[in-house]
């Protein structure tokens, strides 16, 4: 347990500095990085000027911006945003939780949508409904977040009902497939044969054999979720961490975008490790 | 359900059809403007009418699918070679060297895609030509989509070497370039080319999304993607409905993809 745990541990603490150390060189490399807009300012004095100067080529070494940044975040201060001139501390207290609330409202309609959609299916075993869930989920997983995004600002609908619908053709296609096999196995096979009924049959012999897989899934739903904000947020004005990326990346504000690239990866990497520590608790009591 | 099948591959082959003979089905090139009829409605001449600057949208239509229907599929095997050779590597090599790539796969699975691909987009030069910014495009939707795929092909490998015949074959000698280029390839194969027309969909998709956020292919080359961008304008103006057409092509090319591999997936 203890073993397990710390290895956990550091693989989500490899996964960190990775994602930061990407983030940074990515700034770095980037063209017009270490200039400022404010050093053409023409009201502004040399000095000033020079020490603007100063401050983007202090952030240029990367093992240099590492280190202060490490030392910086141990002291629990997140840098300053260089476009938006505040502390990224209160840009992300800010804004982390509407991006959670958006997550939280569409993970609960996808999930909802994705497993009303494939339970309905597989007890009325109708053709028909199929096809229409099918060409539902094949609709939404054809559209551009961006489109479906441009589409709910023009319907004035709500922002997270469109991530929803994006992620609904995951989730339904994958519990529509894991359902299929799980209804094809022997024992279940062995339960219809002996004339159990489709409730009992889909609550006690299917769903004990889907839902480990089912629980290692939330976690990978919740990184398709926050890549699916990103675009609903920029286009439907949420003010949520997806639009600040986007204004980060275009004003190539490097603590800021840092920040938001380790603040998303350890949202998705711990979601991950949750609930495959549920998944493999779950199989245990199982067994 | 085999019926929705052939309508889907029926509609792949047109759409390549027709994106290959753009040159010879296109009333005009995509970047010649009609100067004189701007913002038209659809006519005889001009099928999906003219945009804001006074090009055939038919035209711009035809060879957009031209690039994302080409480029697409070299995207996805640039990316399903790189998944090969580094899952490929962890799979065979077990150990520390596949814990140490798999954090690395973990790294690019767990920041979301599209907000990886962004923020390279973003940090690349956006004053670059459309042709190179078609190659940026799609190098970089090959370059970043492999991790999902190594994944799956550590995993067939990891199998494979366990399996009786490659013990075999390592009890006869057989090893390295050898093992990989006879037995491990071979196997490996039909999960490779799963990888590969997965990944189609999901870039055409990926290309749609950053052209409507502008950072896709530039003017005046056309794309699936860049086509969308036109449907900004609706937010402030009333949308006519052959605006719509790229978006309608785009979900139906995607759909048959999907409805393809969905025979695919039954399979494997």
């Amino acid at each position: 347990m203890l073993r397990s745990l710390s290895l956990g541990f550091l693989r989500l603490l490899a996964i960190m500095v990775l994602a930061g150390l990407l983030g940074a060189t990515l700034m770095r490399i980037a063209p017009g990085f270490g200039s400022d807009e404010q050093q053409l300012n023409s009201s502004l004095s040399s000095q000033s000027i020079q020490a603007i100067r100063q401050a983007r080529l202090a952030d240029s070494d990367i093992p240099r911006y590492y280190g202060h940044y490490f030392a910086s975040l141990i002291r629990g201060d997140l840098g300053i945003s260089q476009s938006l001139n505040q502390p990224v501390r209160d840009l992300l207290r800010d804004r982390l939780p509407v991006t959670l609330r958006s997550i939280g409202i569409a993970l609960s309609l996808a999930w909802f949508l994705g497993l009303a959609l494939a339970m309905a299916g597989q007890l009325l075993n109708s053709t028909a409904f199929t096809f229409l869930s099918e060409g539902l989920s094949g609709t939404f997983i054809s559209t551009p977040a961006a489109v479906l995004a441009l589409l709910f600002v023009l319907l004035r609908l709500p922002p997270e009902l469109a991530a929803a619908l994006l992620v609904f053709p995951k989730i339904y296609r994958y519990c529509h497939n894991l359902l299929q096999q799980s209804y094809g196995l022997p024992h279940v096979l062995t339960a219809r044969a002996k004339g159990a009924g489709r409730w009992r049959i889909l609550t006690w012999h299917v769903a004990p054999t889907a839902l480990p897989q089912l629980l290692a899934l939330v976690g990978v739903s919740i990184s398709i979720v926050i890549g699916v904000l990103l675009p609903i947020e920029v286009i439907c004005d949420v003010p949520g961490i997806g639009q600040l990326a986007w204004q980060a990346a275009e004003s190539r504000d490097l603590p800021l975008l840092v920040n938001l690239t380790l603040v998303v990866a350890f949202i998705t990497v711990c979601a991950t490790m949750l609930s495959d520590a549920a998944r493999r608790r779950f199989v245990r009591s199982a067994a | 359900m085999k019926a929705l099948r052939i309508a889907a591959a029926a509609l792949l082959i047109i759409a390549a059809i027709g994106a290959i003979g753009a040159k010879y089905f296109a009333p005009s090139g995509y970047a010649h403007q009609f100067r004189e009829t701007p913002d038209a409605s659809p006519s005889g001449q001009h099928p999906l009418g003219t945009d804001e600057l006074g090009r055939d949208r038919f035209a711009r239509l035809l060879y957009g699918m031209r690039v994302s229907l080409l480029l697409a599929p070299l995207a996805a095997a640039v990316a399903t070679a790189l998944a090969a050779f580094l899952g490929g590597i962890a799979g065979y090599f077990g150990g520390w060297i596949e814990r140490c790539l798999m954090v690395v796969v973990d790294l690019f699975l767990c920041i979301p895609w599209l907000f990886l691909l962004i923020t390279v987009r973003a940090v690349l030069p956006l004053n670059i030509s459309p042709e190179a910014s078609v190659v940026v495009t799609f190098t970089l939707l090959g370059l970043l989509g492999w991790a999902a795929s190594a994944r799956v092909i550590c995993a067939g490998t990891r199998d494979m070497m366990k399996s009786e015949f490659v013990w075999l074959a390592r009890a006869s000698g057989f090893s390295g370039l050898k093992l990989l280029r006879l037995h491990l390839l071979p196997n490996l194969k039909p999960t490779l080319l799963a990888q590969f027309w997965i990944s189609i969909p999901v870039f055409i998709i990926a290309e749609a999304n950053l052209g409507v956020l502008g950072l896709g292919v530039s003017e005046p080359l056309p794309s699936l993607g860049s086509l969308l961008r036109e449907l900004q304008q609706m937010v402030t103006l009333r949308p006519e409905p052959w605006q719509f057409v790229p978006l309608l092509v785009l979900i139906l090319v995607v759909s048959s993809f999907q409805t393809l591999l969905n025979k695919h997936e039954v399979r494997v």
